[in-house]
């Protein structure tokens, strides 16, 4: 299936790109657009303005695909702490590592194409997402 | 200083309207927008200096303002004149102005009075500041007091900690 989202990408597009790859849809294609009326008509829009996959109350992107598609993984709401603070900074979640991944993600946006933006971050988000599911080995509810 | 109108910066405005009731998403988008720091130009009209992420920013949060029942329009605007330019950083420099003196007041006091407190003090100020800095776009002088008053008390800290390696309870007892 295509995806499109807006180019120049940061944590909230690049995470949920790596989320739908790895836990939506294996078989993703991810296409750039600078607007949504670039987005091509068999692609499935999201962090885009007005979509079902995008900002949603005080939900960043990455937290309504979770809701979205019931992943209740609490090593991917982990993920979901971090990316909802280096994306909007409101103090929703404790999570420390957030400003170290955003400016991680603001240089690579600088110096990468999105293409190799997306090659370089999958495998930070999958160490992070195991990483993560060993420390909460021994059980802890996600956040409702 | 450069006064040439190309040099104007641009400006992402958002002019909105969220219903009265109910309360908890109104609130929310003020608080959303207090924590972004914006000039406050109007009822329901603020603005941010233009940049990737400040109009990002501004249009989730007129998605919010939409999902919420309100009307959210977003604009890109430029002062006519450099004093009218010149009146919104103001504002929003003193905004932080205020926010830095603040930390710069509880640095000091934590400074003065030693207490087994002062590791957790210093680390609330470290967090406040970041805070205050990521919504601080046109940085006044009091900026850098408070940098200076918090490291003061990380060195204060840091010299107590060495200090206090070879006796710890005698240390504590005169702190």
């Amino acid at each position: 299936m295509r995806w499109a989202t807006r180019a120049g990408l940061h944590i909230d597009r690049a995470s949920s790109a790596w989320l739908i790859r790895r836990f939506i849809d294996p078989d993703a294609v991810f296409v750039f657009v600078s607007g949504p009326e670039e987005v091509p008509a068999d692609a499935t829009p999201f962090d885009m303005r007005g979509v079902e996959f995008g900002h949603h109350g005080s939900d960043c992107t990455f937290e309504t695909l979770l809701r979205r598609h019931d992943l209740l993984d609490p090593a991917l709401w982990r993920i979901a702490a971090i990316v909802h603070e280096a994306d909007l900074e409101d103090d929703r979640y404790d999570a420390p590592e957030a400003p170290g991944l955003d400016v991680i993600l603001r240089g690579l946006s600088m110096t990468q194409d999105d293409e190799t933006v997306l090659a370089l971050t999958g495998p930070v988000f999958d160490g992070l997402y195991d990483y993560y599911q060993r420390s909460l080995l021994l059980g802890k509810e996600p956040p409702s | 200083m450069v006064t040439s109108p190309a040099s104007r910066l641009r400006w992402v405005t958002l002019v909105y309207r969220v219903p009265r009731t109910p309360s908890t998403p109104r609130i929310a988008i003020w608080r959303r927008l207090r924590a972004l720091g914006v000039a406050q130009l109007g009822d329901g009209v603020v603005a941010l200096p233009e940049d990737a992420r400040t109009r990002e920013h501004l249009e989730w949060v007129a998605e919010q303002v939409l999902e919420a029942g309100g009307t959210a329009l977003l604009f890109r605007a430029e002062a006519m004149s450099r004093d009218d330019e010149r009146v919104m950083a103001h504002a929003m420099a003193s905004a932080r102005a205020e926010e830095y003196r603040d930390l710069t007041a509880r640095a000091n006091v934590a400074l003065a009075v030693p207490s087994s407190d002062q590791a957790r003090v210093l680390k609330r100020l470290r967090r406040d500041l970041r805070t205050v800095q990521r919504r601080d776009y046109f940085p006044p002088p009091e900026r850098d007091q408070a940098v200076a008053a918090i490291n003061a008390l990380a060195s204060a800290l840091l010299a107590a900690d060495a200090g206090a390696g070879a006796d710890r309870s005698l240390a504590e007892e005169f702190s």
